[in-house]
């Protein structure tokens, strides 16, 4: 079995390798052209010490917007998943609308949150907004996942709702809840990223554009790069904690 | 549901009731339309900062040739994106089960592009492939692959308990195996894909319209907030909205049926 385990670690690394270089090759060899620049110059460019300043700069600006995005739009999810698993009767509504919610275009939204928050807040306002529809989704499909044969018991021994909320759903929904709050990574980044291309005064996201308009290849690709590692890293790093919660509530 | 309708007494014709299971559906987006009406009537805003709701729908109903024609521009890019990409990630992910070595190789990179914000990468790839419709369809195209090879992938390793077995005890070959087992078993996740990646494929088209300004919808937003028209801005993000809502709720439909039959 470990031996298995450790053949499937080694063919995914030899994969990732191969990927990379790939990606060297083609950029050596031009085989796209001057937009495919290869991995070790985008590394280097990367790692330039002159260029430290700008990039720490930007990536603070990204992960401040999408971290408190994350958990505002993260309680509030929850909380309309709450509404509706409380009060049923709610519930075809509130599906409704985050379905709508999450179907509005990111781009049509950012203008608006500058007008009516300012530009500084319009990433957090949309990280928020993507969070927000994962940890409803996260949320509602896990409350709903309490057995019956529970919700019946707690009914004949005369709970309330809210009492058979916090003390049956809840519990049920909480490993739903962690993988959602895995998801809810690249997408509150993602939320961050497009609201910053709306002419943040800092961020990842106004550097990619930048560089897309101003056909700074080597730039473009490193803060993409940059970009994905994050939320490579946090995605990892949740996928740990579910692990452990998914062992623990088995 | 019903409640309502009973609570009105059965013998009354049952608008009231129809009015209020209405109500019940969707008082979250009624909700959502009367806020976007008081935050413009309480702050006072001017139609270029921001309009009224029925304002843009006004705009849409006097200018339906133009609305709809960039509609379909986008939903069609959208929409074949969407076949490209489910074709290349379902193949790909029955080519790596057929094979264990491959299967090894691409799990990894499958798991990493599902956990980076690819819609960051759409300016990569804008200026790698050129500006034009062709870039849109790719776009959609790699957006919805990862969905389909991960969900396929791990779909077509979910058998049912000792089928496997069963297939070895009588000598199945392995199309058969696939054919038989591995993909009718892989069905339910596939739909997860679907589900995922067509709530994204008109999004994601309008994203990389809006950046490289082509076509479409999202042409039809840059250009008219270029304009400071922000009526039809609005009015093309509501038919993106309402567009991409119709395919959610039928693939969701669809993955309700397949449920039924294959569980």
């Amino acid at each position: 079995m470990s031996g298995e385990r450790t053949q499937s670690a080694l063919l995914g690394a030899l994969g990732v390798a191969l990927m990379l270089g790939a990606w060297e090759v083609i950029g050596q060899n031009r085989l796209v052209g001057m937009t495919w620049p290869p991995f070790s110059s985008v590394m280097a460019f990367l790692f330039d010490p002159s260029r430290q300043a700008l990039f720490s700069r930007a990536l603070t600006a990204t992960l401040g917007s999408a971290g408190l995005g994350y958990l505002i739009g993260g309680l509030a999810g929850l909380a309309f998943a709450m509404l509706g698993q409380i009060l049923p009767v709610l519930r075809p509504g509130t599906d409704r609308a985050t379905a709508v919610i999450h179907a509005i275009p990111s781009i049509a939204l950012a203008p608006i949150f500058i007008v009516l928050l300012s530009r500084e807040a319009a990433p957090t306002a949309l990280a928020a907004l993507n969070a927000f529809f994962v940890f409803y989704v996260a949320g509602a499909s896990g409350f709903a996942s309490s057995s019956q044969t529970q919700r019946d018991l707690m009914a004949a021994l005369g709970a309330s709702g809210t009492k058979r909320f916090f003390h049956v759903d809840l519990p049920a929904a909480f490993p739903g809840i962690v993988s959602g709050m895995k998801l809810a990574v690249p997408a509150a980044l993602i939320g961050a990223i497009i609201g910053e291309w709306f002419g943040a005064p800092r961020g990842l996201g106004i550097l990619i554009v930048n560089a897309m308009q101003n056909f700074q290849i080597p730039l473009l690709w490193s803060v993409v790069v940059l970009a994905a590692t994050t939320s490579l890293v946090l995605f990892s790093a949740m996928t740990l904690l579910e692990r452990i919660v998914h062992e623990r509530y088995r | 549901m019903s409640q309502s309708a009973t609570a009105n007494g059965p013998a009354r014709p049952s608008l009231v009731g129809r009015i209020g299971r209405t109500l019940l559906n969707f008082w979250g987006i009624a909700l959502i339309l009367v806020l976007w009406e008081a935050l413009v009537v309480l702050n006072d805003f001017n139609v270029i900062v921001m309009p009224r709701p029925w304002a843009v729908f006004a705009d849409i109903w006097a200018n339906p040739g133009l609305y709809l024609q960039n509609f379909m521009q986008t939903a069609w890019v959208a929409m074949g994106g969407l076949v490209l990409g489910m074709i290349a990630g379902t193949t790909i992910a029955v080519l790596a089960w057929s094979s264990r070595i491959l299967n090894g190789l691409l799990t990894p990179i499958g798991l990493i592009f599902s956990s980076i914000p690819v819609v960051a990468m759409i300016p990569v790839l804008a200026r790698m492939l050129g500006y034009g419709t062709e870039t849109v369809l790719a776009i959609v195209a790699i957006l919805s692959f990862f969905p389909f090879f991960v969900f396929t992938g791990s779909g077509l390793k979910l058998l049912p308990a000792g089928s496997a077995d069963l297939f070895s005890v009588f000598g199945a070959k392995k199309h058969q195996r696939l054919f038989h087992l591995a993909l009718p078993s892989a069905l339910p996740n596939w739909t997860v894909a679907l589900r995922l990646a067509s709530a994204n494929a008109i999004l994601g088209a309008m994203v990389a319209e809006f950046l490289m300004g082509t076509s479409g919808l999202g042409q039809m937003l840059h250009a008219a907030s270029q304009a400071f028209n922000t009526e039809r801005a609005l009015g093309a993000s509501v038919c993106a909205t309402i567009g991409s809502v119709t395919l959610f709720v039928l693939v969701v439909s669809l993955e309700a049926r397949v449920r039924e039959r294959w569980t």
